[in-house]
């Protein structure tokens, strides 16, 4: 066994150009299949921090009629009690009850469509993390003469405001009634969503409720869970727990995001295979090529009574070998790659990365991917690699010795 | 003296295009243990073809090889490969030395297939290279070795496996007439050394001239068969 991989080993390094091009083309496949791997999986994870994380949490509950009307007229019975009772859950963390509905939003001289949600400042910090996306003034630390009003940096871009800034809230109360209220701006917050960003403006529901005519409304509730995988029960429970609301998973809030996530989770391993098997002809050719330039000498040794089944497992070996220090070689240095730019971020602002935020996308990416993906891929090269080897070694096999150690 | 080969009614016809070739046409022979054979003839009178059957690369269209009582000529592919591993050594007219393998590895190499003992392998080969006059150039790749060298080297290979015949098609054919006669000297020694029958496909006079038995092949059926006391 040691002679055959060490006659392997040597046969590899006969045409040196030849296997240098060929490990090359595996080292840049490997870099290439990690590389798009990591990227989209640290974009879709991002985003879904961004998006479930920051915005929406596990699980929404709200009247039934609110998906589709918005309005402050479609409240949760007893929100609030309903809110504590899901927070007691042993499964949930913490539970954020809102008044949420849809309004417009001016400053001096422009006016905007909003989404106004009304929070608790404190829970809403544990809930979302809304206080650490506040990147430009404060988070409801300030009493002055008007409310507060935390909203998106695009937004205030586009109504010409920014912290301090007087902004004009006009909603309907619970009656049907059109109410408007000044708000001084507080916090300006950044999040990848530049949608998001440019639609949706936090107040204290205190002040909103008072407002609205109900001190007691709640629209939404928010429920962030223990364990995330279990989001599809819980939902399920709440849901035959308390029938006369709509209780939603972010799997249906975001639909898109879930397939994205699914279809990436379940096919990467297709994209890398994808990948490989490209790969894969150029390693096939290769060692066809090496093949037909040794056929005398495979012959001689099938003539010396070398058996056809080591004749074959030599071919396979180099083969094998060939992809083994490719792919090995490609994935340190993906990995290497990758670990990287998680920490340090691919920044594609300067490269039209921008515009991504308009999709719900940062313009810096953190690519990531697990340790188990690395070790997959190492074993797709080397599955690639043997099924790339089986026509060559089977032309070797095939050889007749008579004729082929006459061959010139 | 041993019967080591017998051949009955060799026949081998090629079905190539139009036209049946007659390579062999009942050929019917006998080598005995030590003898030094040259198989002679013009060309396509067969001599490379009867080589072939003989050393079971190719089988005969009809007739039987005997080689200690075993019918090569019915054995199946798979045992073959075994029987010439332990029964027959192999010496090409092109040397067919493994090139990424030294001097000392491709001697070696035959008797790890036959699964010989690490200690026995080395002793063997360094044995073999020396009586071929290669003692040092062991760790030498065939290709910083000259032709003739190289033949030595793949005499040193037949030779390790200990085998009951060894076959050399055109041994000398690639060489200048130094290394002709070196080698010729160096098998017909071992020939009588080892007591191992060669046979020889030739038209090289050289070894015609060193020949203790001379086969003339004419279109595939033997036409003389002389033996000399040399």
């Amino acid at each position: 066994m040691i002679t055959l991989l060490k006659i392997s080993w040597r046969n590899i390094w006969r045409n040196k150009a030849r296997s240098f091009i060929i490990i090359a083309a595996l080292i840049i496949g490997v870099i290439g299949a990690i590389f798009s791997a990591a990227v989209r999986l640290g974009v879709e994870q991002q985003q879904f921090k961004d998006t479930v994380g920051n915005q929406i949490s596990h699980i929404q509950i709200h009247h039934p009629e609110f998906i589709a009307n918005p309005e402050a007229r479609y409240r949760i019975p007893d929100g609030f009690q309903l809110a504590e009772e899901i927070r007691n859950r042993p499964d949930v963390t913490i539970t954020s009850p809102r008044t949420v509905f849809d309004g417009m939003g001016a400053s001096a001289n422009l006016t905007t469509g909003v989404r106004i949600k009304g929070i608790d400042p404190g829970i809403e910090a544990i809930t979302t993390g809304l206080d650490q996306l506040v990147q430009e003034g404060s988070y409801f630390s300030e009493r002055g003469r008007l409310p507060s009003i935390i909203i998106g940096k695009e937004l205030a871009n586009n109504l010409n405001s920014d912290v301090g800034s007087r902004i004009v809230l006009t909603f309907q109360d619970i009656e049907g009634e059109i109410v408007s209220a000044s708000f001084r701006v507080e916090g300006l917050y950044l999040v990848a969503d530049k949608t998001f960003e440019k639609r949706t403006v936090f107040v204290d529901a205190k002040d909103l409720n008072q407002l609205i005519g109900d001190t007691k409304a709640v629209t939404e509730i928010a429920v962030v869970l223990t364990d995330i995988d279990e989001y599809r029960n819980v939902a399920s429970e709440l849901q035959a727990a308390y029938p006369d609301t709509k209780v939603r998973h972010w799997a249906d809030i975001v639909p898109f995001l879930y397939f994205s996530l699914e279809f990436l989770e379940r096919n990467l391993i297709w994209i890398f295979g994808l990948i490989i098997l490209g790969v894969s002809f150029g390693l096939l050719n290769t060692i066809l090529m090496s093949v037909l330039e040794r056929v005398r000498e495979l012959g001689v040794l099938m003539a010396i009574g070398m058996k056809k089944i080591k004749v074959f497992a030599m071919v396979v070996v180099e083969t094998t070998m060939l992809s083994i220090i490719g792919g090995l070689i490609g994935l340190i240095i993906s990995f290497g790659l990758v670990q990287y730019l998680s920490k340090h971020g691919l920044d594609l602002s300067g490269a039209g990365g921008e515009g991504l935020g308009e999709f719900g996308y940062a313009s810096v990416i953190y690519p990531e991917l697990a340790l188990a993906m690395y070790f997959q891929l190492g074993m797709l090269i080397i599955v690639f690699a043997i099924l790339a080897a089986l026509y060559p070694a089977w032309k070797a096999i095939r050889l007749v010795p008579a004729e082929a150690v006459r061959q010139e | 003296m041993k019967t080591v080969i017998k051949t009955t009614d060799l026949t081998k016809i090629y079905n190539g295009g139009a036209a049946e070739v007659h390579a062999l046409k009942k050929v019917n022979l006998e080598f005995k243990q030590g003898e030094f054979t040259a198989i002679v003839g013009p060309s396509g009178s067969g001599k490379t073809t009867f080589l072939n059957v003989l050393g079971g690369l190719d089988k005969p269209t009809e007739g039987h090889i005997y080689i200690d009582g075993v019918d090569l000529a019915t054995m199946k592919e798979s045992k073959l490969f075994d029987f010439r591993l332990r029964h027959i050594g192999f010496v090409f007219q092109a040397y067919n030395l493994i090139p990424v393998l030294t001097a000392m590895e491709n001697v070696s190499f035959i008797m790890l297939l036959q699964k010989r003992s690490k200690e026995e392998m080395e002793r063997r080969a360094k044995e073999m290279l020396e009586q071929v006059g290669l003692a040092d150039k062991l760790d030498v790749r065939p290709s910083q070795l000259s032709g003739g060298q190289q033949q030595r080297v793949a005499v040193a290979r037949a030779l390790a496996s200990k085998p009951d015949f060894i076959l050399a098609d055109e041994p000398t054919a690639n060489l200048d007439t130094e290394s002709a006669f070196n080698l010729l000297d160096i098998m017909a020694r071992l020939n009588k050394e080892e007591n191992v029958t060669m046979i020889f496909s030739t038209h090289d006079q050289r070894v015609i001239d060193r020949a203790r038995r001379v086969i003339n092949l004419v279109d595939g059926a033997v036409d003389e068969d002389k033996e000399f006391d040399r």
